[in-house]
């Protein structure tokens, strides 16, 4: 770190008009976005507005498609993290990324030049010295031969930034850094970066959470689609208005929505819990309605999908079914019940991607036509056939494997094996995750149809628009609770996206 | 949390703390497995608590180690390498045509060597630039090289002229050769594994390749150099073994990439990659020559061996179980 020497404006580093191109998708658009020493910039943006592509692009995993990464004023061009790193641009993803056999000096060494002693071994009561005075600096003392598997989430991520600054760091790239912290340890964390930030230190805070942004940046730059949208000191802003820049994309022709008649309660659900994931949730779902479950990543949707499908056990409240209390406490007695379900990573949990689109949409129903042990084929063809003229599956035909499909089409192949049982209740979690707009617009013309035919349907999203456009009503989670439930009438995305990340809502203060 | 931080600082000095950190060392429980074993062995069995028998054992178990030290790097990186059975076959067949033309020890040696290195590149090439999965890559060698030495020394007599023996037969104090060369090797491996970044960068691979790729360490080039050490340390191996036996058949070594993988593994180090030691492959081949060496004393048939030895993989992977739960309660 050469402070005073340099100029006071010219940034550490920067990214120049960046363009990254994934094929036909465009990931980040015209990206310029500098970074000064001794300030935390934060970057928001909902999923898939090209936060972390940025920061990849950033820190040298990702070669920009056009435009350049500057440091010192100079023209990079990283070939891998490790030579951003050696210009002082560190990465810090957002899982754990400690090597959890390795002790705790050598995962703050792991690629870096260890000091030397006689016979070039590595000093090795020199590197823990080293260690222990970084983990000090961030008030850390834990045993540094200790394997880093020990660690809670929180130290984990101290040694992280321990290992940042052995690293001489000028630049950090904090990637969602309190996604599994407890609010303590999060305070803890935030002191640390402000700390940081006052030895001349820049930050690269990539972050969802409304809250942190304004207790710990300087700058808030926002990103939309891939394209910055804003960047303007943080002072400058209120919750309000950056929320209504990360969604604030006109509504086109997207999405399909016809009036359709709500009927009565088809699932009823009190105080249910699931372990630390959520907690005492009630809410009920009706005949053609669209519910749709929002909040922030890790406030418990998926996990409460998850119980609802007998994915996950229940350990509180209780479920009825038709006003029947009912026991899902599988897969098999969620599809016995009529529930169906389409996962939110199609390509783990939704498809076998080697197998044909016939064999994925029929393999979870084959009971439904086999006679004695064997398969009735004949009955397995019309039962695909019809599935998949429901959701118009274009590019391949049934026997092409359905790897072969763009994520649009795959999404719709997942779709249509759901819909092939005929559940009464559907639950989508992240229907238009990763896809192309076509398919988007057809993923809801399915939505609206199932509605419409009186299917009830439970939406989990974290597209604030989907939301708005398509729901009749909509539950907010927030930390595994129920923060929220709101009507359609009521609908709006400063009180949705308030009470998804916890804000006191400005309009009583 | 601070609380935790300080208890998990405390933890490491506390009274237990030095049974526990023995307790996590990957190749401890073989170790004590293996004390045990010989302990009882010397009581019950006539014969076995004899320098001349602990020499046999650890002789015989010299080949496997000396391949395990370096097949071990290849599974800590979470690759496998199933081909060293061909592989050493390959190199001893080298050897002794070298050893038959020139005589001597170095020149057939370096052609031995030079065998295995360039083998476990073409692996290594093929696993990661090539993208293959390892198991395949292998399991093709494995074949390719097994057929090649039936096609080529089929029906060939090799006799390797006893000057060219001295790494299978020669003593130094009393102490096999073979056996000293497996000692220099372990402190070759264990110095290396401490000593250097690509020692260290075989556990991140191994343990965290995610993390690997995030903190920018040459992945492809770490796993590439454990597959050309474990090529290379089948052409050492083929000098000791050809200088054991004296002579080549075209079956030889078959399915002895098993037990190298099995030494490893009863070892203590993690077929999954990212845990183990240097040690582990050691332990197991004594693991394994013990238990063996007491059948044949205790007059066992031979034809036990197998089954044992299966015995014994499937006990040593479900106590591994509960060991890790036993360390996660502790800490």
């Amino acid at each position: 770190m050469n402070p005073a020497a340099s100029d006071e404006r010219r940034p550490v580093c920067a990214l120049r008009s960046v363009t990254k191109r994934f094929g036909s998708i465009l990931a980040c658009q015209d990206i310029d976005l500098e970074i000064f020493a001794g300030e935390v910039v934060a970057v928001v943006g909902e999923n898939g507005a090209g936060k972390s592509t940025v920061s990849k692009c950033l820190y040298g995993l990702y070669p920009p498609t056009s435009g350049h990464v500057e440091v010192d004023g100079a023209r990079a061009s990283f070939r891998d993290p490790s030579e951003g790193e050696k210009a002082g641009i560190v990465m810090i993803p957002q899982e754990l990324d400690l090597f959890p056999e390795l002790p705790v000096v050598e995962n703050i060494w792991m690629g870096l030049e260890r000091p030397r002693r006689r016979l070039r071994a590595f000093d090795r009561p020199e590197m823990e010295k080293r260690a222990r005075s970084i983990l000090s600096r961030l008030g850390l003392s834990v045993d540094v031969k200790a394997p880093a598997k020990l660690l809670s989430a929180a130290n984990g991520k101290l040694v992280e930034i321990a290992r940042a600054l052995n690293a001489n760091a000028r630049v950090i790239i904090m990637d969602e850094p309190t996604a599994s912290l407890t609010e303590r340890e999060v305070a803890n964390l935030l002191s640390v970066v402000r700390a940081l930030r006052d030895d001349g230190v820049a930050i690269v805070y990539i972050t969802h959470r409304l809250e942190e942004i304004f207790r710990v940046s300087d700058r808030t730059v926002v990103l939309r689609d891939g394209r910055q949208v804003s960047d303007r000191p943080t002072e400058e802003e209120t919750e309000s208005a950056l929320v209504r820049k990360m969604v604030g994309r006109p509504i086109e022709q997207l999405f399909v929505r016809h009036p359709h008649e709500i009927g009565e309660a088809v699932l009823e659900v009190e105080g249910l819990s699931s372990g630390t994931a959520f907690q005492d949730v009630t809410f009920s779902l009706r005949k053609g309605e669209i519910l749709g479950v929002s909040g922030l990543i890790g406030a418990g949707r998926s996990e409460l999908a998850e119980t609802l499908f007998g994915l996950r056990p229940r350990t509180g409240g209780s479920i009825r079914l038709n006003g029947r209390k009912t026991e899902i406490s599988s897969v098999q007695e969620a599809f016995g019940n009529g529930i169906g379900m389409v996962p939110e990573e199609r390509r783990t949990l939704g498809l076998i991607l080697p197998f044909s689109i016939r064999n994925n949409i029929t393999f979870s129903s084959l009971a439904s036509f086999m006679t004695g042990w064997f398969i009735d084929t004949a009955a397995e063809d019309a039962f695909a056939e019809k599935a998949s003229s429901q959701v118009l599956i274009v590019g391949a035909g049934l026997d092409d494997p359905v790897s072969a499909l763009s994520g649009g089409n795959q999404q719709k192949a997942v779709v249509a094996k759901a819909l092939a049982r005929g559940p009464s209740i559907l639950i989508l979690d992240e229907p238009t995750r990763g896809v192309d707009i076509g398919a988007k617009s057809e993923i809801y013309r399915i939505i609206d149809g199932l509605a419409k035919r009186g299917h009830a349907v439970l939406m989990i999203s974290s597209e604030l628009n989907e939301i708005l456009a398509m729901c009749d009503r909509t539950l907010v989670l927030r930390e595994g609770r129920l923060a929220a439930v709101f009507d359609r009438k009521d609908f709006s995305p400063d009180l949705i996206g308030s009470a998804a990340a916890g804000v006191k809502e400005e309009a009583h203060a | 949390m601070p609380d935790a931080a300080a208890s998990e600082a405390g933890a490491a000095r506390a009274p237990s703390a030095v049974l526990h950190t023995l307790l996590a060392r990957p190749e401890f429980p073989a170790l004590v497995f293996l004390l045990l074993l010989a302990a009882v062995f010397s009581v019950t069995t006539r014969g076995f608590f004899a320098a001349g028998n602990l020499l046999g054992i650890v002789e015989q178990g010299v080949i496997i180690a000396i391949v395990g030290l370096a097949v071990n790097q290849v599974i800590l990186t979470a690759e496998i390498d199933v081909s060293v059975g061909s592989v050493l076959a390959v190199c001893a067949f080298v050897f002794g045509n070298v050893a038959m033309e020139y005589g001597g020890m170095v020149l057939p040696l370096a052609a031995s060597l030079a065998a295995g290195l360039l083998i476990g590149a073409v692996n290594g090439a093929l696993s990661t630039y090539g993208k293959v999965p390892s198991i395949i890559t292998t399991l093709g060698a494995l074949f390719v090289y097994r057929g090649l030495i039936l096609l080529l020394a089929g029906a060939q007599v090799l006799n390797v002229p006893k000057e060219s023996r001295v790494l299978g037969l020669s003593d130094l104090a009393g102490v096999p050769v073979s056996v000293l060369l497996l000692a220099v090797l372990i402190v070759a491996f264990y110095w290396v594994s401490r000593n250097t970044a690509w020692g260290w960068n075989i556990y991140a691979v191994g343990g965290n390749e995610s993390g690997a790729v995030t903190l920018g360490l040459p992945i492809h080039s770490t796993r590439l150099i454990a597959f050309t050490l474990s090529g290379a340390s089948c052409g050492l191996a083929a000098a000791v073994f050809l200088g054991q036996i004296g002579q080549l058949q075209a079956t030889a070594a078959t399915s002895f990439e098993l037990r190298v993988i099995t030494a490893v593994v009863l070892g203590g180090t993690s077929i999954r990659g990212g845990r183990g030691s240097v040690f582990s492959p050691v332990v197991g081949a004594l693991l394994v020559g013990v238990i063996l060496n007491a059948m044949t004393l205790n007059r066992v048939p031979g034809t036990m061996e197998l089954f044992v030895l299966g015995v014994l993989i499937l006990l040593s992977v479900s106590t591994e179980g509960l060991r890790q739960r036993y360390l996660e309660k502790k800490l």
